[in-house]
C-alpha cells in the first residue's frame, strides 16, 4: 500500500463481486507475484517489473506496463475475450489501458484520484510534463472519466479541456456509491462499436 | 484462404531517418522480404517531411508520432516513444484483422512496444540484437546503462528467437544475457552492391580533386566519432603512415569526440592532411567510398561492421581491427588486412602495406568484392530470415496461443 487507493480498490472490487460483476484486479507487487482469488471472490494478479534498475518513476512505470498488459491480455483470452471494460486508476497504467483498447477494442474508464498539476505544482518540469502527457492521453482515449467530487470534475475540464459530459462524479462516501459505479460502467460496456 | 506470411517490424529508424546501421538494415531486409513473398509492415519513428504512411516496393511503412510526449532524458524518451509506437501499431494490427503472423523488433529501442504487442495479440516475437549496452559502453557503469542492459535481457527473454548478424554477436549475446544456444540464430547483415555499380562509369576525377591532391592517396574512415569506433587509434596512426606514404585522411561522421580529435590533429600540425567532413549525404558518401585508396575500420567494439562491407562492395580495399564481426567479414591477406585492435603501429603497418603495393591492393579488392556478392547478398538474407519466421510459426502452431 502506498496511499489510500489500495483500500478503495479493495472495497470497490468486493462490492462489485457482491453485485455479480466478474472482477479482476491487476496490480503491482515487487515479489508477491502471480494470481490469487481473495475470499471476497475478487481475482487478483500481481506483477513485478522485469527491469530492476531505473533512473526514475517514469522508466519504472513505462516498463511495468508491459507486464500489466501481459496479465490483462491473459485474463482477456482466458475469459474468451468477454471483458466488457477496464477501469484504470490514475496515470500509471494508462499506457496499458490505451494499448488494450487499441488492440482488443476493450473500452476503459479513467478514474481520477489526483492530477499531476495538484501533486507537483506548477508541474512544468520535463518530468511533470511527461506525466501530464500520459494523463492527457488517458482523458483523450477514455470512454468515460470517473471523479470523486464536483471540484475534480471542474479541474479535469479546466486543465485538460475534457467535455464535462464525459466526466461522471462518483462520490465514495455517498449511499448510492456502488449503484453509481455500476451505472457508469453500463454506459461504457458493450465495446467500442456502441460509441 | 490462408493469407501470405506477414510480419510487423519495429525499428526506431528507417529512411529518411538515419542514425546508425539499423535504418539501412531494416530498409533492405524489409524490401527483400517483400520480394520473397513476405508481407512486411514497418512501424518506425516519424521524420520531418516523411509521410505517416507509404508503400515502398511492397513494404507498408508507418511512421508514428515519436515526439508527442515531452521527456526528461533520452532513455525516458525511448520508453515514451514506445508507448506511442505500441498504441499506433496496435491500432494498425487491429485494423488489419488477424493478419499479422509475427512481430520482429530491432534492438532495445523498441523493446517495450514489441513485448507488449506480443502478449496483447498473442503472436510470436523475434528480435534482432544489433548491439548491446555492455558492448557499447565496455561494461555497465551507471543506472541508465544497467536499465538498458536489463531491458535488453528482458527483450531477448521474451523473444522466440534472437537473431544476430555475426558469430561473434551470437556468442556475445549468449554470454551477456545467459541465453540457451538454440534460441540464437546467425543471419549476416547485407550490403547493396547495385548502388556502387551505378556510378561505375562515372569520371570521379573532378570529385576526387575536391578532397585530395592527385599525388595523395585517400584513406577513408566512415563512422561515428565515438570511443568504441577507435577513431582515435587512426588519428594516432596518421604520422606513422605519413612517414612512408603521402596520403589524405578523410573522416566522415560526427560524434562527441570530434573536438578532441581535431585538437590532436592541430597540435600535430597535420590539419592539412586530415579532413573532418562531418555527416555527408549518400551521393557524396558513395563516391568517396569509390575514390578511396583504402578504407579503415579501427573499431574497438564492432558487433558487425557494415562499413567494412560497404567498402568491399565499393571495391575499396579494407584494413580492419581484428575484433568482433570484422574478424569474420575479413580474411587476412585475402579479402583485406587485419590489424591488432587498439594499436596505432599495427594499424599504420596495415595501411602502408596496402598503399605501397598496387598488385596486392588489387588482389585484395577483387577477392573482397566476390565475397560480398556470395555471402552478404540481401536476397539470400531475406530467404534465411523467411525460413526463421516459418520455423517459429511451425512451433507456434503447436502452442496454446495458436
Amino acid at each position: 500500500m502506498v496511499g489510500r487507493l489500495a483500500e478503495y480498490i479493495n472495497a470497490l472490487s468486493s462490492q462489485l463481486v457482491k453485485n455479480k460483476v466478474e472482477t479482476h484486479v491487476v496490480t503491482y507487487h515487487d515479489f508477491l507475484t502471480g494470481a490469487v482469488e481473495e475470499a471476497s471472490g475478487v481475482k487478483v494478479v500481481r506483477v513485478a517489473n522485469p527491469v530492476r534498475t531505473h533512473i526514475g518513476v517514469l522508466t519504472w512505470d513505462l516498463t511495468l506496463n508491459q507486464e500489466v498488459e501481459r496479465a490483462a491480455a491473459s485474463i482477456y483470452y482466458q475469459a474468451n475475450k468477454q471483458i466488457d471494460l477496464i477501469d484504470v486508476y490514475d496515470w500509471h497504467f494508462i499506457p496499458a489501458a490505451v494499448t488494450l483498447k487499441s488492440a482488443l477494442g476493450v473500452p476503459f474508464v479513467y478514474s481520477v484520484e489526483s492530477l499531476e498539476d495538484h501533486r507537483s505544482p506548477p508541474a512544468d518540469t520535463p518530468y511533470s510534463m511527461s506525466i501530464k502527457s500520459i494523463e492527457w492521453l488517458g482523458f483523450y482515449e477514455a470512454k468515460k472519466v470517473g471523479v470523486k467530487s464536483e471540484w475534480m470534475r471542474n479541474e479535469v475540464a479546466r486543465i485538460y479541456n475534457v467535455p464535462k459530459e464525459k466526466i461522471e462524479v462518483v462520490a465514495p462516501n455517498a449511499n448510492s456509491w456502488v449503484k453509481k459505479v455500476l451505472e457508469l460502467y453500463k454506459t461504457v460496456a458493450g465495446g467500442l462499436s456502441s460509441q | 484462404m490462408k493469407h501470405e506470411l506477414s510480419v510487423m517490424m519495429f525499428s526506431w529508424e528507417f529512411p529518411p531517418r538515419v542514425i546508425g546501421g539499423i535504418s539501412p538494415h531494416v530498409f533492405f531486409l524489409s524490401k527483400s522480404l517483400a520480394k520473397n513473398g513476405v508481407k512486411v509492415y514497418v512501424v518506425t519513428c516519424d521524420f520531418p517531411g516523411a509521410p505517416a504512411h507509404e508503400v515502398i516496393d511492397g513494404v507498408d511503412v508507418y511512421r508514428i508520432d515519436s515526439y508527442k510526449n515531452p521527456a526528461p532524458d533520452f532513455a525516458t524518451w525511448v520508453y515514451l516513444m514506445n508507448l506511442n509506437m505500441q498504441r499506433e501499431a496496435a491500432a494498425i494490427a487491429n485494423k488489419l484483422g488477424d493478419k499479422i503472423d509475427v512481430f520482429h523488433a530491432h534492438d532495445w529501442l523498441v523493446a517495450t512496444a514489441g513485448i507488449g504487442l506480443k502478449h496483447v495479440f498473442r503472436k510470436p516475437l523475434l528480435v534482432t540484437m544489433h548491439s548491446t549496452e555492455m558492448g557499447r559502453r565496455d561494461g555497465l557503469h551507471t543506472d541508465t546503462e544497467k536499465m538498458i542492459h536489463e531491458t535488453e535481457a528482458w527483450l531477448t527473454y521474451e523473444a522466440w528467437k534472437v537473431i544476430c548478424c555475426s558469430d561473434y554477436m551470437v556468442s556475445h549475446v549468449k554470454w551477456a544475457f545467459g541465453l540457451p544456444e538454440d534460441k540464437l540464430v546467425m543471419v549476416p547483415n547485407g550490403v547493396n552492391t547495385n548502388v556502387y555499380e551505378s556510378i561505375e562509369k562515372e569520371d570521379l576525377k573532378p570529385f576526387r580533386a575536391k578532397f585530395a591532391l592527385p599525388e595523395e592517396k585517400i584513406v577513408l574512415y566512415v563512422g561515428r566519432l565515438v570511443y568504441e569506433k577507435g577513431i582515435h587509434i587512426l588519428i594516432n596512426a596518421v604520422p606513422k603512415v605519413l612517414e612512408k606514404v603521402d596520403a589524405k585522411f578523410i573522416i566522415v561522421g560526427s560524434g562527441y569526440m570530434k573536438d578532441q580529435l581535431s585538437n590532436i590533429v592541430r597540435s600535430m600540425r597535420l590539419g592539412h592532411k586530415v579532413l573532418f567532413l562531418g555527416f555527408v549525404d549518400d551521393e557524396t558518401l558513395l563516391r568517396l567510398q569509390k575514390c578511396a585508396d583504402i578504407s579503415v575500420v579501427p573499431s574497438l567494439f564492432e558487433p558487425f561492421g557494415i562499413v567494412a562491407l560497404e567498402a568491399m562492395a565499393a571495391k575499396s580495399p579494407v584494413v580492419v581491427s581484428d575484433t568482433g564481426g570484422l574478424s569474420e567479414i575479413v580474411d587476412h591477406n585475402f579479402t583485406g588486412v587485419k590489424v591488432y585492435p587498439n594499436n596505432p603501429d599495427s594499424l599504420a603497418w596495415g595501411i602502408t602495406k596496402i598503399l605501397l603495393d598496387e598488385n596486392y591492393k588489387n588482389y585484395i579488392r577483387e577477392n573482397a568484392y566476390k565475397k560480398v556478392q556470395e555471402k552478404y547478398d540481401w536476397e539470400k538474407i531475406a530467404q534465411q530470415t523467411k525460413r526463421i519466421y516459418e520455423a517459429v510459426l511451425g512451433e507456434y502452431s503447436k502452442s496454446f496461443w495458436a
